[in-house]
């Protein structure tokens, strides 16, 4: 453990502005006053590491003040007074895949969200890649949860009906790099436990990747990566709990936590007082905040961006796994640096990059990040250029400064159990994070109350057929079943009127364009939605029975139409 | 199994022009409408002034598709709605058509000749790359068109439009009658899309104001649409930092392009032109592959409706001749010039018995006093002087080959000539 | 003198008009129409209106109406109003006419669509 004073003079070294140091609960905290973000992030990336437990970064930042947390507007008691014996705070995949494993044990368990749907953040917005876990450090709580999470992938997959494609990936490097890099890579899976990956020579690319670029010394393969889609997944997640007997509440937001000596004893929210027995802090990006409501802020968000890039579907013949070449080295700190996967259905993506920036809701793009990725990664794939792009996006990832994923009881609350700073590789852990959550909620509630499994739950969720898939005969019949799944609404993606219909009446009801878009996608095409997302609109107007002006884009103040013409009468 | 001699995709204006035509010829046709109801886009587009040319009217679009659409339900031609064609493969000498619809799940035909007449999409405003949040609020004119004139809603209270297209310039006019505010219209270019007369009615008479040489850069609002970022452009196109600024609206009209829907011709490995976005074709309209015929704005982007009928007429025409009989193509290349945007038909069949060629094209740029000649072996073989000639106005002219002894190994130049 | 676009037809001709004494000379019209257009966008501008009137029926809620001739260009937006108090509660044919001789200009409103078609259509 290095002496406050040292690494106080280390940051007031490299950092503009004054900064603090204290110990706190055997973790950091940071506070003062920095001139810039950069300034922020520099300090705390100083202090991780260093023996504390964390970072907790309290300073100010010239110039900046932190935007309040969106919030739903609406406010009710439909929970004011629910007990039940575990409370999940967060829906992206990380709360929804602990929601499910609970709901394997008769105990009673309620997931909340802020948002209008599960999967709103970073699950919604990241590369759906299933990394084969090389990257994080060996030891680290990163290495674990994602090797062991991809090998869970292919069951959790199977029963949840979500597709995944285990094509392993394909890392291309300069020559001079190659020799030496393979030998660094090959000696960290060991240590991290993935299976054999394989050296590719420069004639060999195109046999995994006829349309690489193969001007380089030649590649490394990790046969394990897969590739799978994490909102489906997120989605499929939530819904396999809901059907055994968990509940979700969306447009739920924690607004403070209330203990009475060391334990929470009820969490208020807008829609009323919850009183738990257990709780896990999956929030992502807000998990500090939270944190923080409970007493026990020992570590900091903070977030870090990043843009995405979705190519028509039409050069996906051009790429069937993951391609991806690394700038310098494999093993860099922050970013993965990004790569091109082909996804699950079928179109090309590429990104994401990473950077720093301090807002933690902000998905806002921009002009100079989408070129500066189109030119980083559109050369491995020659077929490829920017009139491909059909869609870009950004999310935002939940970074700890000790850049390591925290998955533990608190040491400080006795019911409050952390699933923390997941950032990536989170998506491709999630299955195991939350295993090892299962586990540490049951011994915690078992202290509390007699838990045992349930007898008859159900780890299979069927998903909403997909019919363009299907073959002819399968199709026809289920159309003379249901004449919707014959009605097609979204002439890009193919998708009927029938499975809109399905995803409106999911076990996770939504309601908007959007959540219906990433379930059953219509809108995800190339004419991203001009010509099915009045229809669409129509449909869940009738089956909802809201009015038109009523339906939104992704909730609360996105409504799609303004107002009915012809209102003078 | 259904044995069609012509099966038309698409039952908008060229598809419905294509079917009458290939019925009056004889042919056994079939239309394929993924809507409900035929007519294509006309349905929504209700503004006046089409069909001044074919009916000597100013007609509104949905009359204009209804007059066809009473021809082709009187003529014994079958008619599918709300189906979808979910594959063509060509088997031999015809083409195995897969459909989906309610009616029947999923289906086969079988056809001697296919007209595509899929009509064309509208570019958005991801494909011009706005940047920013992604709120409720940003539509299509097309699908803004669909929610005021269709479905009777209002998507904004006060809305932007990027681009002078004729459908932005056409919504612009029917969203202030309905009552939202168009604060004004955004061109990137340094002169207008839309047709003149467009500006003047739809803009001028209300007192929109259109702003050349510039364009939507950034979109804000986490819900719904708050504001818009706007910036001058240079000669490029390419913003100008600095010139940013800040317009209040909570919606933004697209009328950006529209793109030749060419997704069956591209599954069949139909070559494509780059410079139409649809499909290479002989005067006869078939397409690089035998027996697929392609015609409006599936070919090409046309302004006026009158010449998405023409075409479907020359599609339909042909595809029934075709398939009662056949003789293999010469084709030999009628290229344009650097001068013209393109030109339509890219190729002439020396072999066919239609020799009275139909041929479309567009300048690049605006040019005053130009003349147009088709040049064959240094020979002029047709020439014709234009006042103007603006890019937005898509010309057409004919010329007969008969006596001009084509050979294969020869090829049409269109130039023009200041 | 001034300078006009004759909405006519697609070829948009420039007019050059010059109020003379008496006279109203136009130039750079293409055909008679053109002339027509600019003494009237002088002495009293007219235009045709499209619009859409609401309906009874819940598949088809508005059927797209145009006046049959030109009225005054002060009439738009009086028109506008007048159009949006029409219910139509019938399957309307095209060419029907919806509203008649508005405002005394002799001109009517008329359907543009036929809703028997469009009613038809949607089942």
């Amino acid at each position: 453990m290095k002496s406050l004073n040292k690494i106080k003079s280390a940051i007031n070294k490299n950092v503009n502005g004054e900064v603090y140091l204290k110990e706190w609960h055997k973790s950091i905290i940071l506070e003062g006053k920095v001139k810039s973000w950069d300034d922020f992030i520099k300090a705390g990336q100083i202090a991780a590491n260093k023996g504390y437990k964390g970072v907790v970064n309290n300073m100010e930042v010239e110039g900046f003040k932190s935007p309040p947390i969106k919030a739903p507007s609406i406010k009710d008691g439909t929970l004011d007074g629910k007990k039940v014996d575990v409370l999940v705070i967060g829906g992206g995949v990380t709360g929804c895949s602990i929601l499910r494993e609970l709901s394997k044990w008769d105990i009673s368990c309620l997931l909340v969200d802020k948002e209008e749907d599960v999967a709103m953040h970073a699950s919604s917005r990241n590369d759906g890649m299933v990394h084969p876990g090389i990257e994080p450090k060996p030891g680290s709580n990163k290495a674990r949860f994602n090797v062991e999470g991809n090998r869970l992938y292919t069951q959790i997959a199977k029963e949840l009906d979500v597709p995944l494609n285990r094509t392993g990936s394909l890392v291309l490097f300069d020559k001079k790099i190659l020799k030496a890099a393979f030998p660094i890579v090959d000696a960290r899976r060991k240590k991290n436990g993935l299976d054999k990956i394989k050296l590719v020579s420069q004639s060999e690319i195109k046999k995994y990747e006829p349309y690489a670029d193969d001007n380089v010394g030649g590649a490394l393969f990790f046969p394990s990566t897969a590739i799978t889609c994490p909102y489906k997944m997120t989605v499929a997640y939530g819904e396999n709990a809901v059907m055994n007997g968990a509940e979700i509440s969306l447009n739920t937001i924690v607004l403070s936590i209330h203990k009475e000596e060391d334990k929470i004893v009820y969490v208020e929210t807008n829609r009323g007082k919850i009183f738990p027995k257990v709780v896990i802090d999956a929030a992502g990006c807000f998990a500090d905040v939270i944190a923080d409501m409970a007493g026990d802020k020992f570590f900091s968000i903070h977030p870090r961006k990043g843009e995405i890039l979705i190519l028509d579907k039409k050069k996906g013949r051009l790429l069937h796994s993951v391609l991806a070449k690394p700038s310098l080295t494999i093993v860099k700190g922050n970013t993965k640096g990004g790569g091109i996967v082909k996804t699950v259905d079928g179109n090309i993506l590429v990104g994401p990059d990473a950077y720093e920036q301090p807002l933690r809701e902000d998905f806002s793009t921009h002009m100079e990040n989408i070129n500066a990725i189109a030119n980083k990664h559109f050369p491995i794939l020659p077929g490829i250029n920017k009139g491909d792009i059909i869609t870009y996006f950004a999310g935002v990832r939940a970074a700890t400064y000790e850049e390591d994923f925290i998955v533990e009881k608190s040491e400080y609350v006795e019911n409050l159990v952390y699933a923390a700073g997941i950032q990536s590789p989170g998506f491709a852990s999630a299955p195991a994070i939350s295993r090892e959550i299962e586990r540490i909620t049951i011994d915690v509630l078992s202290k509390m109350m007699k838990v045992k499994k349930k007898e008859n739950f159900n780890p299979y969720r069927k998903g909403i057929p997909d019919l363009s898939l299907m073959n002819e005969n399968d199709r026809s019949e289920l159309i003379k079943k249901r004449p919707d799944y014959g009605v097609i609404v979204c002439r890009c993606e193919e998708i009927s009127k029938g499975e809109i219909i399905d995803a409106i009446n999911s076990p996770i009801p939504t309601r908007t364009i959007d959540g219906i878009k990433r379930r059953v996608r219509p809108g995800m095409g190339r004419c991203q939605g001009g010509f099915c997302m009045p229809q669409v609109l129509n449909i869940i107007s009738k089956e909802k029975g809201i009015d038109p002006t009523k339906v939104t884009k992704k909730g609360e103040g996105s409504n799609i139409l303004v107002s009915e013409t012809k209102q003078s009468k | 199994m259904d044995n069609y001699d012509v099966v038309v995709l698409g039952g908008g204006p060229a598809g419905l022009a294509a079917a009458l035509a290939s019925n009056e010829c004889g042919g056994k046709t079939l239309i394929i409408e993924r809507e409900k109801l035929l007519g294509g886009i006309l349905k929504q587009c209700i503004h006046d002034g089409f069909g001044l040319i074919r009916f000597k009217e100013k007609l509104s679009g949905p009359e204009y598709s209804g007059r066809y659409i009473d021809m082709v339900l009187e003529k014994d031609i079958d008619v599918e709605t709300s189906t979808f064609v979910t594959e063509i493969k060509k088997q031999g000498e015809e083409f195995l058509i897969t459909i989906v619809n309610s009616k029947y799940g999923v289906k086969k035909i079988k056809a001697k000749a296919i007209v595509l007449a899929n009509g064309c999409r509208e570019r958005t405003w991801r494909q011009v790359f706005i940047q920013g949040t992604r709120p409720a609020g940003i539509y299509t004119a097309g699908t803004a068109q669909y929610f005021v004139n269709m479905m009777g809603y209002l998507p904004f209270k006060k809305c932007v439009v990027l681009g002078s297209g004729d459908i932005g310039l056409i919504m612009a006019r029917r969203l202030t009658l309905e009552g939202c505010t168009v604060e004004g219209v955004y061109e990137a270019k340094s002169t207008p899309s839309g047709l003149s007369r467009n500006i003047a009615q739809c803009l001028d008479d209300f007192s929109i104001p259109l702003h050349l040489s510039h364009t939507v850069t950034r979109v804000f609002g986490d819900d719904r649409l708050n504001a818009v970022e706007i910036s001058k452009v240079d000669e490029k196109m390419i913003p100008i930092p600095g010139t940013e600024k800040i317009v209040e609206c909570d919606g933004l009209v697209l009328s950006v392009g529209l793109i030749p829907e060419n997704e069956i011709a591209e599954s069949l490995n139909i070559k494509i032109d780059r410079k139409t976005k649809g499909p290479f074709v002989d005067q006869n309209l078939m397409t690089g592959l035998e027996g697929v015929f392609s015609c409006g704005n599936a070919l090409h982007v046309n302004d006026l409706v009158d010449y998405v009928s023409e075409s479907g007429e020359i599609a339909g025409e042909n595809a029934a001749k075709y398939a009662k009989e056949h003789k293999d193509r010469k084709l030999i290349r009628m290229n344009a010039d650097s001068k013209f945007l393109y030109a339509v038909p890219q190729y002439i069949d020396i072999n066919s018995l239609n020799q009275k060629v139909i041929a479309y094209f567009r300048s690049r740029d605006i040019r005053d006093k130009m003349t147009v000649k088709l040049l064959y072996d240094g020979q002029v073989i047709f020439s014709r002087k234009y006042n103007k000639l603006k890019p937005p106005e898509m010309e057409r002219i004919t010329f007969d080959i008969s006596k001009l002894n084509l050979k294969d190994n020869g090829e049409i130049n269109i130039v023009m000539e200041g | 003198m001034k300078t006009l676009v004759c909405i006519g037809c697609p070829n948009g001709c420039e007019l050059s008009v010059e109020e003379k004494a008496n006279d109203i000379l136009v130039s750079g019209n293409m055909c008679p129409k053109g002339k027509e257009f600019a003494i009237n966008e002088i002495k009293n501008p007219v235009r045709s209106v499209t619009s859409t009137v609401k309906t009874v029926y819940e598949e088809v809620p508005r059927l797209s109406v145009r006046t049959n001739g030109e009225i005054p260009i002060k009439y738009v937006f009086p028109l506008m109003k007048l159009i949006n108090t029409v219910e139509v509660d019938h399957p309307a044919k095209r060419g029907e006419v919806i509203l008649k001789d508005v405002f005394h200009t002799g001109v009517d409103v008329i359907a543009t669509s036929d809703m028997n078609y469009m009613l038809r259509g949607v089942k």
